[in-house]
């Protein structure tokens, strides 16, 4: 006969088949990675004029600053600046749709005032604020560079403009949306476990299962298994997937070693939760807010596990990582033993 | 005439009996909810608690938490200007400038007043980030000068004008006077007030609540994308650096005057972040909701309530009642926090109806403790995301309005709510709601309750135990206009960010996917349940047709979208055009029938198919939809 802590682990695995929650589960996970994704894609491309090619804002100019401020505009590329002699003719050209907006540059008390009336209605918006903040920006740098003499210090040179290379989302794809996929499935297994156990308890089949030649260490040794395994397995599908798509990822097995031990820790946490507060509404809640606290707690100190998993998958981890992630295991396989140890004295099932 | 008299007596008496049993339920429902909460639970929850304060204090304490600490390597000096700079971004790190290990160990060396970078992606990305860091030293540094109109010589002043909608026309006959009433003088001015001040750098009046604090240092979109998402895709956002609360940026969220990097876009960040605290106490309520009506159907446990003189849907309300007034309750604690008026609070009722009632149909339909927690899983991630993601666009397009949670991020920011915006944000939700627990209630009896039937099987008797008669198959479909509103404006809300040649096209079919199911998946229940000895082509026909009838009248209500303005949008008008609302009166009257005929041919097609097995069923959906998709193109594009 087989090990019975593996049969209980199959037995675990097979109702998540047969109930089809697995396909469930990456459902969502695949929702919300998708979800978080265009979200990040539509902010930005509702942010950066670079996203949208071709299309050039005209900005009418006037004021008694308007010579100074249109030989900057003109340098900028997705800018182009019309010079206007009153205020009134510029704001009737914003009015008809001739120019996007209007800025009204006047030098007052060694200052330039500057009035922008941008269009109120559209989508354009957001992106003709931000071409004129990186406009009015450059136009401060010189005027400020006119002022350098009051100054107590100058201002660093900005490092070069990244080039064509270069994407908005690479921070995004590493440092967010891979450690939401790693993880999720980790708090999956969790409340997994949590609910696996209240809900034999809750029915009594513990009871049942007591009878057969198993140990209650066995029985706990099975549930954690089969939800332990499931972790790693769904984030390796998940690196493979970013991995398809060109989100290249760096040391997958590291990451899956991290993923695998933190699911054992998290996996354990609602194990003990399941057994010390059996009613599945306390232990749900319970869970909840413990992964919450650790998981928030952990992510101010250095090497949290969302920006371990980060700097491994770009390669930012000196010749030490191997030391960080055997900490990892360390910390899940001390846990889980802890909880092994006392889940005889906890007399699981006595109630 | 005393007859009737003694008829309203006897249904006031029922109704009130019936009031009572449901109060007696919520009472029980109360105290057994607090009996369970045992010592050691309580114990236990308690140290959590303290836990969560603790670890938020240290949070707020350490200053926020930084995810992407040390990705980027760059090689500085110590004693180069940029190297104090790295020091302070938590995503750099700084390292000795050894151009030769560029690539290997370090992304950007700067050296000897070069900046060397390495050729990958990151390096590209480092030297983003690298960019950033400087300028915002830069003015940090520039804000501890004395000399202010020095380091900030240049003062904007951001000012919204509406223009006439139509440029081009306005353009022909442009010199004369007539468009002075959209002139900049009806601009939607801040209403702070601090417009064109002296002060540059100090750009955050304060607002309503004194708890906000503007740290005028401008939104960076880049943290502002990744703190939105983070707070969207898991429940465990730490305090990620907002930058600066929107309850203080004035009407438009962003900040509208001080120096050119102060000011940003209409974005209600603030408002978004506080409209998220609504969400917080749902997605912990619907936990113990769900397993309250789990446990009545474990061990046969119901059985006792379900034989005691009370109907089902008074067992129902009496369960419900005590989770929705809480919620409703915490909800109207937050508002009154966050500086709420009584619209957020009727704009997120609707909200938490929908959660309970969905989380109630899960509760019915699964089978054990772990397929709830993911039923309760996916509601939470779906209803979550259809609430926030329109709201992201609250200043942006009417189309935003989609979601209740628009009209709390228009009352934070102090932007009035008319009823017929009301009516069109959380209409499709009270009615979802009722019908989910119309649905419900319809599976609250033994034979469903006790037994382990798969979930497609229980959603199929639910929709039976509705089925009576044919014409219930024509109220059906048009009691599920409100989730095919709720799918096609998840679909425009999913589809908005990709450009229009695509998510045109896309919608259109997703739009006759969605409508073809919900006009047909009760016809194939039908088959299963009621109508099953009818099977012929004949009934399939009828209930095909009736099905279709019931859907156009039911469609005719989304006409409400043109209350707000919807249809402006081109891709509004893709998602409704079949809802034959016309443009001119002469294809009015055939657009008006039009969409009649294809709905009951569509719906035809798919029943005869429902009429034989789920495999035929599908089979069938496929020319439907093909059919529905093309009609619908082809209404957008001579309409277009």
């Amino acid at each position: 006969m087989a090990d019975p802590r593996l049969t209980i682990a199959r037995r675990e695995l097979a109702t998540l088949r047969s109930e089809k929650t697995i396909v469930l589960a990456l459902l969502i996970q695949l929702f919300i990675a998708a979800f978080s994704s265009f979200l990040v894609v539509g902010l930005v491309s509702l942010y950066d004029p670079g996203s949208v090619d071709g299309y050039e804002t005209t900005v009418g100019v006037t004021g008694d600053a308007a010579d100074d401020l249109l030989r900057v505009v003109d340098e900028q590329s997705s800018i182009a600046g019309v010079g206007y002699a009153s205020q009134a003719s510029a704001e009737r050209a914003f009015r008809n749709g001739e120019v996007d907006a209007v800025l009204l540059a006047d030098r007052r008390a060694g200052r330039v005032f500057v009035t922008a009336t941008v269009p109120d209605d559209s989508v354009r918006t957001t992106l003709v604020v931000v071409q004129l903040r990186d406009a009015l920006a450059t136009f401060e740098r010189t005027e400020r560079g006119d002022r350098a003499a009051f100054l107590s210090s100058t201002p660093l040179d900005l490092p070069p403009r990244p080039g064509s290379g270069s994407t908005p989302y690479y921070g995004f794809s590493y440092t967010v949306l891979l450690p939401l996929l790693c993880f999720l499935p980790v708090f999956i297994s969790g409340s997994m476990v949590v609910d696996s156990v209240t809900e034999e308890l809750d029915r009594g089949t513990l009871e049942l299962l007591r009878v057969a030649p198993v140990s209650t260490v066995d029985i706990v040794d099975g549930k954690v298994w089969a939800a332990a395994v499931l972790a790693p397995a769904q984030a390796g599908l998940w690196i493979a997937l970013l991995d398809f798509n060109g989100t290249t990822v760096r040391h997958p097995l590291a990451i899956l070693a991290v993923v695998g031990a933190l699911a054992l820790l998290v996996v354990t946490l609602g194990a003990t939760v399941a057994v010390l507060s059996p009613d599945r509404r306390a232990a749900q809640f319970l869970y909840a807010v413990g992964v919450l606290v650790a998981f928030g707690g952990t992510t101010l100190l250095p090497l949290n596990p969302v920006n371990t998993v980060a700097r491994l998958a770009v390669d930012s981890v000196g010749a030490a990582y191997p030391a960080v992630v055997a900490g990892y295991l360390a910390l899940g396989t001390g846990a889980y033993l802890l909880l092994r140890r006392a889940v005889p004295a906890l007399g699981v099932g006595d109630r | 005439m005393s007859g009737r008299r003694e008829r309203v007596r006897s249904a006031i008496r029922a109704a009130r009996g019936g009031l009572r049993a449901v109060a007696r339920i919520a009472r029980w429902e109360v105290s057994r909810s607090v009996g369970v909460v045992d010592r050691r639970t309580a114990a236990l929850g308690l140290l959590a608690l303290l836990l969560a304060g603790a670890v938020g204090g240290a949070a707020t304490a350490a200053g926020g938490v930084a995810l992407d600490r040390d990705v980027y390597r760059v090689g500085v000096d110590t004693d180069s200007p940029y190297h104090e700079v790295v020091v302070e971004t938590p995503a750099l790190a700084a390292r000795p400038p050894e151009v030769d290990r560029l690539g290997r160990g370090v992304e950007v060396v700067v050296a000897d007043d070069h900046v060397y970078v390495a050729d990958s992606r990151k390096a590209q990305a480092a030297l983003s980030t690298f960019r950033d860091a400087v300028r915002r030293h830069n003015l940090d540094r520039l804000r501890e000068e004395r000399n202010e109109s020095a380091a900030f010589p240049v003062v904007v002043t951001l000012r919204y004008a509406e223009r006439t909608p139509d440029g081009v026309v306005a353009g022909g006959e442009s010199g004369d006077g007539t468009g002075t009433e959209t002139g900049t003088g009806t601009g939607t001015e801040d209403t702070s007030g601090s417009a064109g001040d002296s002060d540059g750098t100090e750009s955050a009046p304060s607002g309503a609540d004194g708890s906000t604090s503007g740290s005028g240092s401008g939104a960076d979109t880049a943290t502002g994308a990744a703190g939105v998402d983070a707070a969207t895709g898991s429940a465990a956002d730490g305090p990620l650096g907002v930058p600066g609360f929107g309850g203080a940026g004035g009407l438009f969220g962003g900040s509208t005057s001080g120096s050119p990097a102060d000011i940003s876009p209409p974005f209600p960040f603030g408002a978004l972040v506080l409209a998220f605290l609504f969400f917080v106490p749902m997605n912990f309520v619907i936990q113990p909701y769900g397993s309250t009506i789990l446990n009545e159907r474990i061990n046969r446990r119901g059985e006792l309530l379900l034989v005691a003189p009370v109907s089902p849907a008074a067992i129902v309300a009496g369960k419900t009642l005590p989770y929705l007034a809480t919620l409703v309750g915490v909800t109207a604690l937050v508002a009154l926090a966050i500086g709420g008026s009584p619209v957020s609070v009727a704009a997120v009722a609707p909200i938490a109806a929908l959660y309970l009632a969905a989380t109630f149909v899960g509760g019915m339909f699964a089978r054990s403790f772990k397929e709830l927690t993911f039923v309760t899983v996916s509601i939470s991630v779906f209803l979550t995301s259809y609430a926030f993601v329109p709201a992201i666009f609250t200043n942006v397009t009417p189309i935003a309005l989609i979601s209740p949670l628009t009209l709390v991020v228009h009352d934070l920011q102090g932007t009035g709510v008319t009823a017929a915006q009301y009516a069109f944000s959380t209409g499709p939700f009270y009615v979802g709601s009722a019908v989910l627990f119309a649905l419900g209630v319809g599976v609250y009896r033994e034979e469903d309750m006790f037994t382990q039937r798969s979930v497609p099987l229980k959603f199929l008797d639910a929709l039976n135990s509705r089925l009576k008669g044919r014409k219930s198959v024509a109220v059906l479909s048009a009691l599920a206009i409100p989730f095919v509103f709720i799918a096609e404006l998840l679909a425009v809300a999913v589809l908005f960010v990709l450009p229009v040649e695509v998510s045109i096209p896309l919608l259109l079919v997703a739009v006759a996917a969605v409508e073809e199911v919900a006009k047909s998946v009760h016809v194939y229940a039908g088959f299963r349940g009621p109508f099953a000895d009818r099977r012929g082509w004949k009934a399939a026909l009828v209930l095909g047709a009736l099905s279709g009838l019931g859907f156009f009248l039911g469609e005719k209500l989304t006409a409400v979208v043109q209350l707000v303005g919807l249809p402006d949008l081109a891709l509004g008008r893709a998602a409704f055009s079949s809802a034959g609302i016309a443009a001119t009166p002469a294809v009015g009257l055939l657009l008006l029938l039009a969409p009649l005929a294809l709905h009951a041919t569509t719906t035809s097609i798919a029943s005869l198919g429902a009429t034989r097995d789920r495999a035929t069923y599908l089979a069938a959906l496929v020319p439907a939809i093909a059919v529905h998709a093309a009609y619908n193109f082809a209404v957008v594009s001579t309409l277009g």
